[in-house]
Protein backbone atom coordinates (compact mmCIF):
# COMPACT_ATOMS: atom_id res chain seq x y z
CA UNK A 1 0.00 0.00 0.00
CA UNK A 2 0.99 3.51 -0.65
CA UNK A 3 0.83 4.33 3.26
CA UNK A 4 3.19 2.02 3.58
CA UNK A 5 5.98 3.52 1.01
CA UNK A 6 5.33 6.78 3.18
CA UNK A 7 5.63 5.29 6.41
CA UNK A 8 8.93 3.21 5.22
CA UNK A 9 10.16 6.87 4.50
CA UNK A 10 9.84 8.02 7.73
CA UNK A 11 11.35 5.15 9.07
CA UNK A 12 14.37 5.47 6.89
CA UNK A 13 14.80 8.68 8.01
CA UNK A 14 14.74 7.01 11.79
CA UNK A 15 17.28 4.57 10.71
CA UNK A 16 19.59 6.79 9.03
CA UNK A 17 19.49 9.05 12.30
CA UNK A 18 20.70 5.78 14.54
CA UNK A 19 22.99 4.77 11.19
CA UNK A 20 25.24 7.57 11.54
CA UNK A 21 26.06 8.35 15.49
CA UNK A 22 29.18 5.41 15.04
CA UNK A 23 29.86 4.83 18.44
CA UNK A 24 28.66 6.97 21.46
CA UNK A 25 31.07 9.71 21.11
CA UNK A 26 28.56 12.20 19.83
CA UNK A 27 26.03 11.26 22.58
CA UNK A 28 29.40 11.61 25.12
CA UNK A 29 29.93 14.94 23.73
CA UNK A 30 26.41 16.20 23.49
CA UNK A 31 25.78 15.26 27.41
CA UNK A 32 29.19 17.09 28.87
CA UNK A 33 28.48 20.10 26.40
CA UNK A 34 27.61 23.07 28.68
CA UNK A 35 25.54 24.13 25.52
CA UNK A 36 23.20 21.81 25.46
CA UNK A 37 22.78 21.76 28.96
CA UNK A 38 21.47 25.55 29.05
CA UNK A 39 19.58 24.30 25.83
CA UNK A 40 17.81 21.48 27.39
CA UNK A 41 17.31 23.95 30.31
CA UNK A 42 15.87 26.56 28.35
CA UNK A 43 13.38 24.41 26.44
CA UNK A 44 12.15 22.81 29.58
CA UNK A 45 11.52 25.98 31.24
CA UNK A 46 9.90 27.20 28.03
CA UNK A 47 7.39 24.28 27.81
CA UNK A 48 6.93 23.91 31.87
CA UNK A 49 5.36 27.35 31.23
CA UNK A 50 3.60 27.66 28.03
CA UNK A 51 1.88 24.68 27.74
CA UNK A 52 -0.33 25.26 31.00
CA UNK A 53 -0.60 28.42 30.38
CA UNK A 54 -2.16 27.76 26.78
CA UNK A 55 -4.52 25.16 28.20
CA UNK A 56 -5.79 27.62 31.35
CA UNK A 57 -6.57 30.16 28.53
CA UNK A 58 -7.75 28.08 26.10
CA UNK A 59 -10.21 26.57 29.02
CA UNK A 60 -10.97 30.04 30.46
CA UNK A 61 -12.17 30.76 26.36
CA UNK A 62 -14.18 27.60 25.96
CA UNK A 63 -16.14 28.07 28.96
CA UNK A 64 -16.20 31.80 28.19
CA UNK A 65 -17.76 31.32 24.83
CA UNK A 66 -19.85 28.16 25.47
CA UNK A 67 -21.94 30.37 27.60
CA UNK A 68 -24.86 31.83 26.52
CA UNK A 69 -23.97 34.92 25.13
CA UNK A 70 -25.13 37.11 21.72
CA UNK A 71 -22.99 36.95 18.40
CA UNK A 72 -20.93 34.38 20.01
CA UNK A 73 -20.19 32.40 16.57
CA UNK A 74 -18.59 35.70 15.83
CA UNK A 75 -16.86 36.12 19.29
CA UNK A 76 -15.01 32.23 18.66
CA UNK A 77 -14.31 33.29 15.66
CA UNK A 78 -12.01 36.06 16.56
CA UNK A 79 -10.53 33.84 18.75
CA UNK A 80 -10.19 31.30 15.89
CA UNK A 81 -8.57 33.65 13.63
CA UNK A 82 -5.09 33.95 14.55
CA UNK A 83 -5.02 29.69 14.70
CA UNK A 84 -5.27 30.05 10.74
CA UNK A 85 -2.49 32.43 10.39
CA UNK A 86 0.91 30.52 9.54
CA UNK A 87 3.96 30.27 11.65
CA UNK A 88 5.76 32.40 10.54
CA UNK A 89 3.40 34.82 9.66
CA UNK A 90 2.92 34.82 13.81
CA UNK A 91 6.38 35.83 14.20
CA UNK A 92 6.61 38.55 12.05
CA UNK A 93 3.65 40.62 12.94
CA UNK A 94 4.45 40.06 16.70
CA UNK A 95 8.08 41.26 16.08
CA UNK A 96 6.36 44.14 14.70
CA UNK A 97 4.22 44.72 17.28
CA UNK A 98 6.62 43.73 20.10
CA UNK A 99 9.42 46.44 18.31
CA UNK A 100 10.59 49.36 20.51
CA UNK A 101 7.96 51.53 18.92
CA UNK A 102 5.66 48.79 17.82
CA UNK A 103 1.57 48.20 18.85
CA UNK A 104 2.04 46.69 22.43
CA UNK A 105 4.32 49.18 23.56
CA UNK A 106 1.95 52.50 21.95
CA UNK A 107 -0.82 50.38 24.30
CA UNK A 108 1.15 50.18 27.49
CA UNK A 109 2.58 53.73 27.27
CA UNK A 110 -1.26 54.42 26.66
CA UNK A 111 -2.57 53.08 29.87
CA UNK A 112 0.45 54.70 31.78
CA UNK A 113 2.95 51.61 31.73
CA UNK A 114 6.86 51.66 30.44
CA UNK A 115 7.66 50.44 27.09
CA UNK A 116 9.45 47.25 27.66
CA UNK A 117 12.20 45.99 25.51
CA UNK A 118 11.09 42.38 24.86
CA UNK A 119 12.71 40.61 21.90
CA UNK A 120 16.30 42.55 22.80
CA UNK A 121 16.33 41.56 26.43
CA UNK A 122 17.52 38.22 27.87
CA UNK A 123 15.26 38.11 30.26
CA UNK A 124 11.71 39.08 27.90
CA UNK A 125 13.01 37.73 24.83
CA UNK A 126 11.60 33.86 25.94
CA UNK A 127 8.51 35.14 27.01
CA UNK A 128 7.81 36.86 23.72
CA UNK A 129 8.32 34.10 21.83
CA UNK A 130 6.03 32.78 24.67
CA UNK A 131 3.02 34.75 23.62
CA UNK A 132 3.35 34.48 19.82
CA UNK A 133 3.41 31.15 20.06
CA UNK A 134 0.37 31.08 22.58
CA UNK A 135 -1.38 33.77 20.77
CA UNK A 136 -1.27 31.00 17.26
CA UNK A 137 -2.12 28.44 19.62
CA UNK A 138 -4.99 29.32 21.60
CA UNK A 139 -7.86 29.39 19.05
CA UNK A 140 -7.20 25.96 18.32
CA UNK A 141 -7.16 24.15 21.41
CA UNK A 142 -10.50 26.11 22.37
CA UNK A 143 -11.87 24.58 19.27
CA UNK A 144 -11.17 21.12 21.31
CA UNK A 145 -11.95 22.11 24.75
CA UNK A 146 -15.54 23.40 23.75
CA UNK A 147 -16.30 19.76 22.15
CA UNK A 148 -15.82 18.70 25.14
CA UNK A 149 -17.62 20.64 27.03
CA UNK A 150 -20.62 19.67 24.76
CA UNK A 151 -20.41 15.98 25.67
CA UNK A 152 -20.64 17.17 29.62
CA UNK A 153 -24.49 15.96 29.78
CA UNK A 154 -26.87 18.96 30.82
CA UNK A 155 -28.82 16.93 33.00
CA UNK A 156 -26.23 16.42 35.62
CA UNK A 157 -26.24 20.85 35.66
CA UNK A 158 -29.52 20.44 36.36
CA UNK A 159 -29.63 18.42 38.67
CA UNK A 160 -26.66 19.85 40.78
CA UNK A 161 -28.87 23.68 40.32
CA UNK A 162 -31.45 21.77 41.70
CA UNK A 163 -29.25 20.86 44.58
CA UNK A 164 -28.57 24.65 45.25
CA UNK A 165 -24.80 24.21 43.90
CA UNK A 166 -23.46 27.41 42.75
CA UNK A 167 -21.83 28.38 39.57
CA UNK A 168 -18.25 27.96 40.95
CA UNK A 169 -19.21 24.61 42.69
CA UNK A 170 -20.89 23.59 39.39
CA UNK A 171 -17.51 24.35 37.58
CA UNK A 172 -15.03 22.66 40.00
CA UNK A 173 -17.49 19.38 40.88
CA UNK A 174 -18.54 18.67 37.26
CA UNK A 175 -17.07 20.63 34.10
CA UNK A 176 -13.27 20.33 35.74
CA UNK A 177 -13.91 16.79 36.42
CA UNK A 178 -15.16 15.89 33.37
CA UNK A 179 -12.92 18.11 31.04
CA UNK A 180 -9.67 16.18 32.28
CA UNK A 181 -9.72 14.19 28.97
CA UNK A 182 -9.75 17.31 26.29
CA UNK A 183 -7.70 19.03 28.62
CA UNK A 184 -4.74 16.62 29.09
CA UNK A 185 -4.94 15.64 25.44
CA UNK A 186 -4.55 19.50 24.73
CA UNK A 187 -1.66 19.85 26.85
CA UNK A 188 0.03 16.69 25.59
CA UNK A 189 -0.50 18.08 21.70
CA UNK A 190 0.08 21.30 22.93
CA UNK A 191 3.67 20.06 24.76
CA UNK A 192 4.84 18.66 21.08
CA UNK A 193 3.66 21.54 19.27
CA UNK A 194 5.88 23.90 21.68
CA UNK A 195 8.94 21.62 21.67
CA UNK A 196 9.27 22.14 17.91
CA UNK A 197 8.93 25.81 18.22
CA UNK A 198 11.58 27.36 15.12
CA UNK A 199 10.47 29.73 13.40
CA UNK A 200 10.64 32.87 15.45
CA UNK A 201 14.19 31.50 16.84
CA UNK A 202 15.66 31.44 13.52
CA UNK A 203 13.90 34.67 12.46
CA UNK A 204 13.99 36.78 15.13
CA UNK A 205 16.86 36.05 18.04
CA UNK A 206 19.10 33.52 16.49
CA UNK A 207 18.64 31.70 20.27
CA UNK A 208 19.82 35.31 21.18
CA UNK A 209 20.08 37.52 23.33
CA UNK A 210 22.99 35.34 25.52
CA UNK A 211 21.37 31.57 24.47
CA UNK A 212 18.01 32.79 26.46
CA UNK A 213 15.75 31.75 23.66
CA UNK A 214 18.35 28.56 22.20
CA UNK A 215 15.72 26.44 22.10
CA UNK A 216 16.18 22.66 21.06
CA UNK A 217 15.11 22.59 17.36
CA UNK A 218 17.36 25.49 16.65
CA UNK A 219 19.72 24.34 18.53
CA UNK A 220 19.44 21.23 16.10
CA UNK A 221 19.16 23.40 13.30
CA UNK A 222 22.56 25.32 13.92
CA UNK A 223 24.47 21.97 14.42
CA UNK A 224 23.56 20.56 11.20
CA UNK A 225 23.22 23.42 8.79
CA UNK A 226 25.54 25.98 10.25
CA UNK A 227 28.34 24.06 12.41
CA UNK A 228 28.18 21.39 9.72
CA UNK A 229 28.55 18.63 12.93
CA UNK A 230 25.65 16.39 11.56
CA UNK A 231 26.87 13.97 14.12
CA UNK A 232 26.63 15.91 17.29
CA UNK A 233 23.09 16.88 15.01
CA UNK A 234 21.66 13.80 14.19
CA UNK A 235 22.51 12.91 17.84
CA UNK A 236 20.36 15.68 19.55
CA UNK A 237 17.51 15.07 17.03
CA UNK A 238 17.54 11.49 18.69
CA UNK A 239 17.22 13.17 21.94
CA UNK A 240 14.11 14.71 21.39
CA UNK A 241 12.64 11.86 19.68
CA UNK A 242 13.12 10.11 22.49
CA UNK A 243 11.47 12.98 24.82
CA UNK A 244 8.51 13.09 22.12
CA UNK A 245 8.00 9.14 21.75
CA UNK A 246 7.20 9.60 25.43
CA UNK A 247 4.52 12.06 25.15
CA UNK A 248 3.51 10.53 21.83
CA UNK A 249 3.03 7.22 23.81
CA UNK A 250 1.14 9.13 27.06
CA UNK A 251 -1.13 10.73 24.16
CA UNK A 252 -1.38 7.07 22.15
CA UNK A 253 -2.24 5.23 25.48
CA UNK A 254 -5.20 8.44 26.02
CA UNK A 255 -6.97 8.02 22.67
CA UNK A 256 -7.09 4.01 23.04
CA UNK A 257 -8.67 4.39 26.88
CA UNK A 258 -10.82 7.01 24.91
CA UNK A 259 -11.86 4.61 22.58
CA UNK A 260 -13.35 1.92 25.40
CA UNK B 1 -29.82 28.40 32.31
CA UNK B 2 -31.19 31.15 33.16
CA UNK B 3 -29.61 34.49 33.29
CA UNK B 4 -29.66 37.42 35.18
CA UNK B 5 -29.71 40.55 33.18
CA UNK B 6 -26.77 41.95 34.55
CA UNK B 7 -24.80 38.46 34.13
CA UNK B 8 -25.54 38.87 30.84
CA UNK B 9 -24.37 42.23 30.50
CA UNK B 10 -21.17 40.95 31.95
CA UNK B 11 -20.63 38.03 30.00
CA UNK B 12 -21.10 39.65 26.98
CA UNK B 13 -18.63 42.49 27.73
CA UNK B 14 -16.05 39.66 28.70
CA UNK B 15 -16.59 37.99 25.77
CA UNK B 16 -16.57 41.11 23.37
CA UNK B 17 -13.35 42.24 25.29
CA UNK B 18 -11.11 39.20 25.57
CA UNK B 19 -12.03 38.12 21.57
CA UNK B 20 -11.47 41.72 20.17
CA UNK B 21 -7.85 41.74 22.14
CA UNK B 22 -6.91 38.39 20.96
CA UNK B 23 -8.32 39.79 17.43
CA UNK B 24 -7.04 43.09 17.65
CA UNK B 25 -2.97 42.47 16.40
CA UNK B 26 -4.48 40.92 13.29
CA UNK B 27 -6.61 44.25 12.86
CA UNK B 28 -3.58 46.10 13.30
CA UNK B 29 -1.84 44.03 10.84
CA UNK B 30 -4.46 44.70 8.14
CA UNK B 31 -4.63 48.57 8.98
CA UNK B 32 -0.62 48.98 8.82
CA UNK B 33 -0.75 47.28 5.33
CA UNK B 34 -2.25 49.92 3.94
CA UNK B 35 0.58 52.74 5.32
CA UNK B 36 2.92 53.13 2.64
CA UNK B 37 6.79 52.14 3.60
CA UNK B 38 7.11 52.42 7.22
CA UNK B 39 5.12 55.22 7.73
CA UNK B 40 2.57 52.90 10.11
CA UNK B 41 4.62 53.40 12.97
CA UNK B 42 3.99 56.94 13.30
CA UNK B 43 0.04 56.02 14.69
CA UNK B 44 1.40 54.01 17.61
CA UNK B 45 4.22 56.51 18.50
CA UNK B 46 2.07 58.00 20.47
CA UNK B 47 -1.01 55.65 19.58
CA UNK B 48 -3.89 57.19 18.06
CA UNK B 49 -7.22 55.58 16.47
CA UNK B 50 -5.54 56.02 12.69
CA UNK B 51 -3.57 52.96 14.18
CA UNK B 52 -6.90 50.60 14.04
CA UNK B 53 -8.80 52.57 11.00
CA UNK B 54 -7.29 52.24 7.44
CA UNK B 55 -8.42 56.19 6.70
CA UNK B 56 -6.12 57.39 3.90
CA UNK B 57 -4.26 54.44 3.10
CA UNK B 58 -3.32 52.96 -0.13
CA UNK B 59 -2.04 49.66 -1.66
CA UNK B 60 1.51 50.19 -2.37
CA UNK B 61 2.67 48.01 -0.17
CA UNK B 62 0.49 45.30 -2.23
CA UNK B 63 1.75 46.75 -5.69
CA UNK B 64 4.82 46.31 -4.24
CA UNK B 65 4.82 42.85 -3.16
CA UNK B 66 4.00 41.93 -6.76
CA UNK B 67 7.11 42.84 -8.24
CA UNK B 68 9.53 41.56 -5.85
CA UNK B 69 10.02 37.64 -4.77
CA UNK B 70 6.96 37.06 -2.55
CA UNK B 71 5.06 37.13 -5.63
CA UNK B 72 6.84 33.95 -7.41
CA UNK B 73 6.88 32.58 -3.50
CA UNK B 74 2.85 33.02 -3.63
CA UNK B 75 2.67 31.34 -7.25
CA UNK B 76 4.75 28.45 -5.67
CA UNK B 77 2.83 27.94 -2.55
CA UNK B 78 -0.13 27.70 -4.52
CA UNK B 79 1.16 25.26 -6.97
CA UNK B 80 2.91 22.64 -3.99
CA UNK B 81 -0.35 23.29 -1.87
CA UNK B 82 -2.81 22.29 -4.76
CA UNK B 83 -0.78 18.95 -5.64
CA UNK B 84 -0.66 18.51 -1.50
CA UNK B 85 -4.38 18.40 -1.59
CA UNK B 86 -4.92 16.43 -5.27
CA UNK B 87 -2.39 13.41 -4.76
CA UNK B 88 -2.83 13.11 -0.76
CA UNK B 89 -6.08 12.66 -1.12
CA UNK B 90 -5.13 10.46 -3.52
CA UNK B 91 -3.44 8.41 -1.54
CA UNK B 92 -5.17 8.96 1.97
CA UNK B 93 -8.56 7.75 0.60
CA UNK B 94 -7.91 4.41 -1.01
CA UNK B 95 -5.81 3.71 2.27
CA UNK B 96 -8.97 4.87 4.53
CA UNK B 97 -11.40 2.79 2.41
CA UNK B 98 -9.07 -0.04 2.45
CA UNK B 99 -9.13 0.49 6.19
CA UNK B 100 -12.69 0.53 6.34
CA UNK B 101 -13.98 -2.00 4.21
CA UNK B 102 -11.68 -4.68 3.70
CA UNK B 103 -11.39 -7.12 6.53
CA UNK B 104 -7.52 -8.65 6.23
CA UNK B 105 -4.85 -9.64 8.52
CA UNK B 106 -3.74 -6.95 10.73
CA UNK B 107 -5.55 -4.58 9.84
CA UNK B 108 -5.94 -3.48 13.59
CA UNK B 109 -1.78 -3.45 13.78
CA UNK B 110 -1.71 -1.13 10.35
CA UNK B 111 -4.34 0.97 11.31
CA UNK B 112 -2.49 1.45 15.00
CA UNK B 113 0.87 2.17 12.98
CA UNK B 114 -0.39 4.89 11.07
CA UNK B 115 -2.12 6.95 13.67
CA UNK B 116 1.12 6.06 15.62
CA UNK B 117 3.57 7.25 12.83
CA UNK B 118 1.41 10.55 11.68
CA UNK B 119 1.59 11.31 15.45
CA UNK B 120 5.30 12.10 15.47
CA UNK B 121 5.29 15.12 14.48
CA UNK B 122 7.36 15.97 10.94
CA UNK B 123 9.40 18.70 12.00
CA UNK B 124 10.84 16.73 14.57
CA UNK B 125 12.27 14.48 11.39
CA UNK B 126 12.42 17.33 9.07
CA UNK B 127 16.21 17.76 9.71
CA UNK B 128 17.22 13.90 9.43
CA UNK B 129 15.07 13.30 6.25
CA UNK B 130 16.35 16.54 4.32
CA UNK B 131 19.86 15.07 4.57
CA UNK B 132 18.44 11.38 3.09
CA UNK B 133 16.44 14.63 0.06
CA UNK B 134 19.75 15.23 -0.08
CA UNK B 135 21.48 11.74 -0.79
CA UNK B 136 18.47 11.23 -3.43
CA UNK B 137 18.62 14.66 -5.73
CA UNK B 138 15.44 15.94 -4.44
CA UNK B 139 16.41 19.29 -3.03
CA UNK B 140 15.61 22.28 -4.65
CA UNK B 141 12.32 20.52 -6.50
CA UNK B 142 9.04 20.44 -6.53
CA UNK B 143 8.44 16.76 -5.58
CA UNK B 144 10.95 17.29 -2.66
CA UNK B 145 8.94 19.88 -1.13
CA UNK B 146 5.23 17.52 -2.12
CA UNK B 147 6.10 14.36 -0.65
CA UNK B 148 6.51 14.31 2.63
CA UNK B 149 3.30 16.11 3.08
CA UNK B 150 1.44 13.81 0.90
CA UNK B 151 1.31 10.71 3.87
CA UNK B 152 -1.13 12.08 6.39
CA UNK B 153 -2.14 10.34 9.13
CA UNK B 154 -4.83 12.31 9.35
CA UNK B 155 -6.44 12.70 6.68
CA UNK B 156 -6.31 8.46 6.62
CA UNK B 157 -8.09 8.72 9.96
CA UNK B 158 -10.98 11.47 9.32
CA UNK B 159 -11.90 9.51 5.99
CA UNK B 160 -11.67 6.07 7.80
CA UNK B 161 -13.81 7.30 10.49
CA UNK B 162 -16.33 8.61 7.93
CA UNK B 163 -16.40 5.64 6.04
CA UNK B 164 -16.95 3.56 8.93
CA UNK B 165 -20.29 5.33 9.35
CA UNK B 166 -21.52 4.39 6.28
CA UNK B 167 -23.99 2.28 6.38
CA UNK B 168 -23.33 -1.14 5.09
CA UNK B 169 -26.78 -1.80 3.12
CA UNK B 170 -25.28 0.57 0.50
CA UNK B 171 -22.41 -0.48 -0.17
CA UNK B 172 -23.79 -4.35 -0.42
CA UNK B 173 -26.57 -3.13 -2.56
CA UNK B 174 -23.96 -2.18 -4.82
CA UNK B 175 -21.90 -4.79 -5.06
CA UNK B 176 -25.17 -7.35 -5.64
CA UNK B 177 -25.95 -5.33 -8.45
CA UNK B 178 -22.47 -6.10 -9.87
CA UNK B 179 -20.40 -2.91 -8.88
CA UNK B 180 -16.59 -3.47 -7.81
CA UNK B 181 -14.61 -2.33 -4.80
CA UNK B 182 -13.37 0.22 -6.64
CA UNK B 183 -16.46 1.37 -8.00
CA UNK B 184 -18.33 1.14 -4.96
CA UNK B 185 -15.55 3.71 -3.64
CA UNK B 186 -15.74 6.07 -6.80
CA UNK B 187 -19.55 6.07 -7.46
CA UNK B 188 -21.14 5.36 -3.95
CA UNK B 189 -19.49 6.49 -1.14
CA UNK B 190 -16.95 9.43 -2.44
CA UNK B 191 -20.40 10.90 -3.36
CA UNK B 192 -21.65 11.23 0.07
CA UNK B 193 -18.13 11.95 1.60
CA UNK B 194 -17.78 15.46 0.57
CA UNK B 195 -17.28 16.42 4.43
CA UNK B 196 -15.16 14.34 5.28
CA UNK B 197 -13.09 14.99 1.90
CA UNK B 198 -13.19 18.76 2.38
CA UNK B 199 -11.96 18.13 6.29
CA UNK B 200 -9.25 15.98 5.35
CA UNK B 201 -8.51 18.57 1.86
CA UNK B 202 -8.19 21.50 4.63
CA UNK B 203 -5.85 18.98 6.83
CA UNK B 204 -3.65 19.07 3.77
CA UNK B 205 -3.96 22.17 2.86
CA UNK B 206 -3.20 23.38 6.38
CA UNK B 207 -0.36 21.21 6.36
CA UNK B 208 1.78 22.32 3.55
CA UNK B 209 0.38 25.99 3.66
CA UNK B 210 1.77 26.52 7.62
CA UNK B 211 4.99 24.72 7.05
CA UNK B 212 8.06 26.86 7.55
CA UNK B 213 10.81 24.23 8.27
CA UNK B 214 10.65 21.82 5.89
CA UNK B 215 10.77 24.79 2.51
CA UNK B 216 13.38 26.20 3.83
CA UNK B 217 15.47 23.41 4.20
CA UNK B 218 14.27 22.05 0.57
CA UNK B 219 13.33 24.99 -1.64
CA UNK B 220 16.46 26.35 -1.32
CA UNK B 221 16.46 28.53 -4.68
CA UNK B 222 14.76 31.95 -5.73
CA UNK B 223 12.95 30.20 -8.22
CA UNK B 224 11.35 27.82 -5.75
CA UNK B 225 11.03 29.32 -2.17
CA UNK B 226 7.52 28.93 -1.23
CA UNK B 227 5.71 32.61 0.26
CA UNK B 228 6.64 32.27 3.80
CA UNK B 229 10.48 31.92 3.16
CA UNK B 230 10.43 34.87 0.97
CA UNK B 231 8.34 36.96 2.86
CA UNK B 232 11.10 35.96 5.90
CA UNK B 233 14.15 36.85 3.77
CA UNK B 234 13.02 40.16 3.33
CA UNK B 235 12.64 41.09 6.70
CA UNK B 236 16.28 39.53 6.88
CA UNK B 237 17.17 41.94 4.31
CA UNK B 238 19.60 45.40 5.13
CA UNK B 239 16.46 47.68 4.73
CA UNK B 240 13.86 46.33 5.46
CA UNK B 241 10.10 47.16 4.32
CA UNK B 242 7.85 46.76 7.40
CA UNK B 243 4.60 47.88 5.18
CA UNK B 244 5.17 45.27 2.78
CA UNK B 245 5.92 42.74 5.34
CA UNK B 246 2.93 43.39 6.81
CA UNK B 247 0.72 43.39 3.79
CA UNK B 248 2.17 39.59 2.69
CA UNK B 249 1.35 38.69 6.57
CA UNK B 250 -1.68 39.85 5.51
CA UNK B 251 -2.39 38.18 1.88
CA UNK B 252 -0.68 34.69 3.54
CA UNK B 253 -3.17 34.46 6.46
CA UNK B 254 -6.19 35.50 4.80
CA UNK B 255 -6.50 32.86 2.61
CA UNK B 256 -6.54 30.17 4.79
CA UNK B 257 -8.72 32.33 7.31
CA UNK B 258 -11.40 32.52 4.01
CA UNK B 259 -11.40 28.89 3.05
CA UNK B 260 -11.59 27.74 7.13
CA UNK B 261 -15.14 30.60 6.91
CA UNK B 262 -16.27 28.39 4.09
CA UNK B 263 -15.38 24.71 5.19
CA UNK B 264 -15.40 26.06 9.14
CA UNK B 265 -18.03 23.38 9.68
CA UNK B 266 -16.28 20.51 7.95
CA UNK B 267 -13.00 21.44 9.59
CA UNK B 268 -13.79 21.17 12.88
CA UNK B 269 -15.78 18.45 12.51
CA UNK B 270 -13.08 16.88 11.57
CA UNK B 271 -10.97 18.16 14.14
CA UNK B 272 -13.00 16.58 16.76
CA UNK B 273 -13.00 12.72 14.95
CA UNK B 274 -9.26 13.05 15.56
CA UNK B 275 -8.97 14.51 18.98
CA UNK B 276 -11.83 13.28 20.88
CA UNK B 277 -14.32 10.75 19.91
CA UNK B 278 -12.10 7.96 19.02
Amino acid sequence: MVTAVAQSLQHLSLSQGSTTFAGVDNYLFLLGDPNFHSVLLVTLVFNLILNPAIVVVSTAFALLLSQRIPWVGLWRSLVFVPAAVPGVVVTLIWSTALQPDGLVNAILTAIGLPPQPFLTSANQALFSIGIMVAWGALGYWMIFIIAGLKDIPESLYEAAMLDGAGWWRRLFSITLPLLKRPMSFVLIACTVGSFLVFAPVQILTKGGPNGSTNLVMYDIYTNVYQIGDLGVGQAEVVVLMIILAVIVAIQFRLLREDKK
Amino acid sequence: MRQTRSARILLLAAAAVSSIAVFLPLWWVFVSSMRPGNSFVQYTSPLSWLAFVPFGGDLSNYAGLLNGTFALGLLNSFLVAGLTIVLGLAIAVPAAWALASFEFRGRGVVFAFVILVSMIPFDAIAIPLSSLFQDWGLTDSYPGLVLPALANGFAIFVLRQFFLGIPQELTDAAEVDGLGRVATLWRIVLPLSKPALIGAGMMLFLSQWQAYLWPLLIGTSPERQLAPIALANLSTLFSVDLGQILAGSFVLSVIPMVLLLFFQKQYTASLSTTGLKG
